[in-house]
This record gives structure tokens, sequence and C-alpha cells, in this order.
């Protein structure tokens, strides 16, 4: 029984993890909840299918025109979208969530409101004991835990990266430092749609490709920042697994039809306990 | 240019003629059309079903040059979003803005149950092709004055689901030979009631233990624990019951290998587009099916239909038409030819009793295959002994050459290729077991 909660439970972690990322990222930064993001893992999710299941350019390609693309498309809506609205933190949410909303229609027009099953990155199962896990959840667990070390690296050891930082904690101080806020900022957006589209990838293939797909990681999202605490990678880390395993958890010793009513109660526990979260700060 | 006498006599006679044409057509286009209203959803593969298939009955009807003494018939249609309170508004819609004469359905249970009321007030001849709830039927059965005016032409669930016993009795006990199974089904009304029969009737009759049961939310993507802890009941298969994005557990039923069979009711599996939309990871599922279901062999006229609704649809999703496309093509000659006879959809009661009279017998080699009647008022089914006043007449009784089978199961192969598995009669292949199962 433990296996079957601590295998599954890790795995699912990571791959939350990898969902919640770029979403504190831009929130660290930009102060402001980007409720589009989960229109980044949607589109990526698309892409990648329209490129590797439809046109059949092959996983590796695919995977990488997919990714770029959301990084286009995060740089797309700072530009036209996040730099108009001047930081007007309400306008640039309700923005965002229409983005989210316009970008469900336009995938309905163009795909039909069908959700569709996709081939997975690595075919084939890793099987210990009763327990099944797929290749493709280890693959997105090892690639979150990669890309979450790598950004570490980047923030804390780069230029960029500390550039990235100063805004996160000071933006006014930042700009008397000779830091342009607006191209970190761009940065950001460019990352978050980067890493939306990535981990879009690993959960469609894991879950299944629908045009309202972009509801669930946008909650999972949320209630990762609010459990690991506003700006804090590592809180965020912590809070992915916490929550996935809360869920496994849920789903296989208590009530299947339970698994998302247990993360609500999780963040309202939180927002009583602890409001700024289990790791909350003001910076990366 | 000379004009000679014979001439201005032939020019008078093809003047006459042509004045008497094109009054004669004027007459015939100035005759009000018959005006049929389509309920349902515009969005879904089963709605979709319904249109089409009533739309190719309509075309033909028109291009033989009309019904009911040469008149057109229109069709108009009206969307109910599968929400209770959108089909009741489509109703009085279709009722009361297009004055319909014929309502023809392809809502769910939910959605026929909320425009009932409706139908009854209005008094409206309405066919529905794809709602089997055997509640609407009981209303029939007990309420006759106030609710005669509906029929239904897919064989209600109590049917299904008695048949369907049979398939675990026959195949799952004797010929597999499994003793237990773990019944894992969404939490929505269709998932407790059918998870409810199976339970009660069909585990207990086909000696079948229920080693454990899951319920998950209607909206779950992620069925790996599931899965994990189904494999880990020790059970000897998985009994899924599923309508809401049903690929979703057959695709990972499949990615995640799981080493143990399943079967069950799965509602994305009853369309041809299945396997696209499981991205060819269907395999292994088996469903119960209302007919006519996909890989089912078809009677002669019913093959013309699919070929007709090929060419003129293309690649259009669905690419065949559900169990209800067909039923919608049978129910609109059937209502036709009803009125045709009582002469028209009024008086009420004279179509009512020409369409309790109608009688659709499709063969295939010789062989009854599907039969579009209906139970009239106070007849017994033998093996229920109860009443099912309107429902189209089913048959779940071997040799089954009193009407079409109230279901067949149906399952999909590694191969992509779909075939019935029961009743015998209509078998097409064979229960399989996936071949990562040990």
């Amino acid at each position: 029984m433990l296996i079957q909660i601590l295998l599954p439970g890790l795995l699912l972690s990571g791959l939350y993890a990898l969902i919640a990322i770029g979403f504190t990222m831009i929130f660290s930064v930009g102060r402001v909840l980007n409720l589009g993001y989960g229109a980044f893992l949607m589109f990526g999710g698309y892409i990648y299918y329209q490129s590797a299941q439809i046109l059949g350019l092959g996983k590796v390609p695919s995977f990488v025109i997919a990714t770029a693309a959301g990084v286009l498309l995060g740089l797309l809506v700072y530009v036209i979208l996040i730099r108009k609205l001047k930081g007007d933190a309400i306008a640039i949410e309700i923005s965002t969530l229409i983005f989210a909303i316009v970008t469900q229609a336009a995938i309905i027009v163009v795909f039909s409101p069908s959700p569709k099953s996709m081939w997975p990155l690595i075919p084939g199962v890793l099987r210990v004991g009763d327990v099944i896990v797929t290749y493709n959840l280890v693959v997105a667990a090892v690639t979150s835990w990669v890309v979450l070390a790598a950004l570490f690296l980047f923030i804390g050891k780069t230029h960029i990266g500390r550039a990235i930082r100063a805004v996160s904690m000071d933006p006014k101080g930042a700009v008397i430092s000779g830091i342009d806020p607006d191209r970190i900022n761009l940065i950001i957006w460019g990352l978050s749609g980067g890493l939306g589209a990535m981990a879009g990838i690993f959960l469609a293939t894991y879950t299944q490709l629908a045009p309202a797909m972009w509801v669930a990681p946008l909650i999972i999202a949320v209630a990762v920042v609010i459990v690991g605490g506003i700006g804090s990678i590592l809180g965020g880390l912590v809070a992915a697994h916490v929550i996935g395993m809360l869920e496994t958890i849920t789903t296989t010793l208590i009530a299947a039809e339970l698994r998302g009513v247990a993360t609500m109660l999780l963040i309202i526990l939180v927002l009583i306990i602890a409001p700024k979260g289990l790791f909350g700060k003001a910076e990366l | 240019m000379k004009i000679t006498k014979s001439s201005k006599l032939l020019l008078a006679v093809a003047a006459m003629l042509l004045g008497f044409g094109m009054s004669g057509s004027s007459i015939a286009q100035d005759k009000d059309p018959i005006v049929v209203g389509y309920i349902g959803s515009f969005a879904s593969d089963t709605g979709l079903s319904t249109i089409r298939g009533a739309e190719i009955a309509i075309d033909e009807l028109n291009a033989a040059g009309g019904v009911l003494d040469g008149r057109m018939i229109k069709f108009v249609k009206a969307d109910t979003r599968e929400d209770v309170a959108e089909g009741i508004k489509a109703y009085e819609y279709l009722v009361e803005s297009e004055n319909v004469d014929f309502i023809i359905s392809g809502s769910i249970d939910d959605v026929s149950l909320g425009w009932l009321p409706r139908m009854a007030e209005y008094k409206t001849p309405t066919l529905d092709t794809w709602t089997s709830y055997v509640g609407i039927i009981d209303l029939v059965v007990n309420e006759y004055d106030k609710y005669k005016m509906y029929f239904m032409n897919i064989a209600c669930d109590e049917a299904l689901a008695t048949l369907y016993i049979d398939f675990g009795k026959d195949v799952l006990a004797k010929e597999m030979g499994y003793t237990s199974t773990v019944l894992m089904y969404e939490d929505t009304a269709f998932g407790v009631s059918i998870a409810g029969l199976v339970e009660g009737l069909l585990a207990p009759e086909a000696g079948i233990k229920i080693s454990e049961k899951i319920i998950y939310d209607a909206n779950t993507v992620d069925f790996a624990p599931l899965f994990n802890k189904a494999v880990s009941s020790g059970a000897d298969f998985i009994y899924l019951v599923s309508s809401v994005r049903s690929q979703v557990p057959a695709s990972q039923y499949v990615k995640l290998q799981v080493p143990i069979p399943m079967t069950g009711v799965n509602v994305a599996a009853f369309g041809q587009d299945f396997w696209n939309d499981t991205g060819g990871l269907g395999a292994g599922t088996s469903t119960l099916s209302p007919v006519p279901s996909v890989g089912m062999a078809l009677d002669d006229r019913s093959a013309e239909f699919i070929t007709n609704y090929k060419a003129r649809y293309g690649s259009e999703r669905p690419i065949y038409p559900h169990f209800n496309g067909f039923n919608a093509y049978y129910g609109i000659y059937t209502a036709f030819a009803a009125a045709e006879r009582a002469g028209g959809f009024a008086p009420l009661d004279d179509w009512i009793r020409e369409m309790e009279n109608e009688d659709l017998k499709l063969y295939k080699d010789g062989e009854l295959w599907f039969r579009y009647a209906f139970w009239k008022r106070g007849e017994i089914e033998p093996r229920t002994q109860r009443e099912y006043t309107h429902n189209v007449k089913f048959d779940i009784t071997p040799p089954f050459d009193d009407g079409s089978p109230a279901m067949v199961v149906v399952q999909w192969y590694e191969d992509g290729s779909s075939a019935v598995i029961y009743p015998p009669k209509f078998a097409t292949g064979k229960f399989q077991e996936p071949s990562w199962v040990k």
C-alpha cells in the first residue's frame, strides 16, 4: 500500500511542480496573477499534438516547436496585453482570464470540442509490485526536477537571474540600479509561456487534450502558490509535492471522488493558519 | 417570319400546356410544408447523428415528391446544449415559433425529462432517438392519455440491462471464468444507476463477486491511482461505467497496460470516432451499446443509409452515425408512414393509432435483423412480464425474431477494428483480453 502512494505520488508531484513554476514566476516578479496561465499549457499541448500526432514531425522536434511556440505566446501576451495595462492588477487578471477563454474558443474552432488522447512521449510502463506508472510520468517528473534545478542556477548565478531577483524584491530599487523591469518582465513572460507549454505537453500526454484543460492546471498552480508561499520557488516545489501526495492519498485511501476537494481544503487551511504560505516571502 | 394557321394552333396548345404546367407547379409550391423540428444538442456526436439521420430521410422523402399529397418537409432545429433549461426553451420555440407538426429528439435523459411536461401540454407528436430512460416509458404506461404522443425509438435501459445480464452470465462468468470484479464508476446519475444494476442484478445472477467499488469524479483525467487500486484488489476484471470523457479511462487503460481485462459501459466507444479520439489507444475496451452499433453487420437498407451518410458528410465527425442516427432515419419514415395513413399528424389520436400500428421490419440473410415497431398499450413483454407502451419493439430473448435486440456488446481490438461480441446471433467477433493482460 505504501508504494502505491509513494511512487505515483512522488511522480505526480513532480508534474505539478512543473505546472506551477511558470505561474509562480510571473506572480513573484510582476505581482500579478496570470489567470490565463492554463492557456499556455493548453496551447503547448495542442501545438505538440498537431506537430507530433497529426503532421508526424517526430516527438523531439514537436516538443521543441511546442515549447518555442509557448515562449512566443508568452511574449505576445506580455507585449500586446500586459504592458499596455501598466501594472493594473485587476485589469490584468480580468484580461488574462478573457485571454484563456478566447484561446479555448479558438481551439474549439480549429480542433473541435472533442477531447483527444495523445500518444505518450515515452511509451511503456514501470511496474513495481502491483503499482504501475508510465515512463511518460517518470520523464515528466525528472524533467520537472531538472528544469527547477536549472532555474535555481539561472536565477542565482546569472546576471539576468540576479536582475530578476532584484525586480521581484524591489522594482523601484532595481530601476535605480539600472535594471529595466519591463525587459525583465518580458523575459519572465516568455519563460513562463515556454514552461507552461512544456508542462502542457506532459499533462496532455499523461491525461488528455481538451479545450477546457486550462482550468485544472490553473487551480493546481494557484493552490501551489498559496500553499507554498507567494514568490517562493522552493515553497512551490514543496507545495507541489504536498498536494500531489495529498491527492494520491485521498484517491487511494479515502475516496477517489474527493481528490480535488482535499486540495481545496488544504488551501483554506493554509490561508487560515499561515496566510503567507509555508515559505512565504517577498522575492524569488 | 410568316406564321401559318397550323403554327398558331401549335403555339396556342403549347401556351395552354405551359400555363397549365406552371399553375400546377405553383399549386405544389403553394402548399404549406410539413414542419419537422429537431430538439437536441448541435455539437455532440449523438446530437449530430440524429440531425443527419433525419436530414437524409427528409431529403429522400422530398426528392420522391413529398409527403401527404405532395407537401414538402421543412426541417427546423433547436439546440438544447445538453442543458435542461435550454431544452425546455427549445421545445417551446419549436412549437410556438416554428409551429412544428412533429418533433424528433436527440436529447439526453435529463433534457427529455425537462421538456416532457411541455410536450404533454402542447400535445405535439414526439419521437425520441437517444433517451433510453425507462421512467419515461413508465409515464406513458401509467398516464397514457397525458403522454400518448411520445414514442421512444431505442430500447429502454431496463431492456438493455436485462439482456446485458445474459452477457455477464454467458461470457464473463461461463466463457471467461471470471469470479470477481472491481466496479469503477463515475459519480453521475447514469453511473450510479448502471452501477446499481450491476451490483443488484448482473453480479448476483452471474455469480460474480464485487471485490471493490471505486467511485470517481466525472471530470477525472488521471486514472492511474484508480487503476492501481483496482489491480491491487486482486479482482479478475474491471467493470467500468463511464459516460463523460469516456475516452480518457479507455486510453489510460492502454497507456498503463493495466494487467487485468476491462469491460462495462463506455459511451465514447459507441462511435466510430472513438479510435481517433483515443489516438489509437482504445484497444481492449468493450461496452454494451444500443443498436445498430459500430462493428455490427447491417441489412441492405441500413447499409445503403450508411453509403449515403458517408457520401454526404465525408470525414466530418461523427464519421459513422451513432445508433440514434439510424433511429432518426427510420423514425422519420415510420412517423410519416403513420401520418399518410392517418391523413396527417392531426387529429392526434388518429396519428397515434397509426404510429402504434407501424411495423418496419429489416431482414438480413432471411433473418429479422432490426424492427421499428412499438409496444402497444396493454401488451406484455414475455420475459419481464411488464408493459413498455410506445417503446421500440425490442427483443431480449434468443433467437431475437420478434424485434431488434435490446443491445449488443461491442469490443475494440488492438488493430483498431471493432466487432459485436454478443449476442451470438449478431456477433462478428469474440471477446478478447488485451495482449498485455497476463
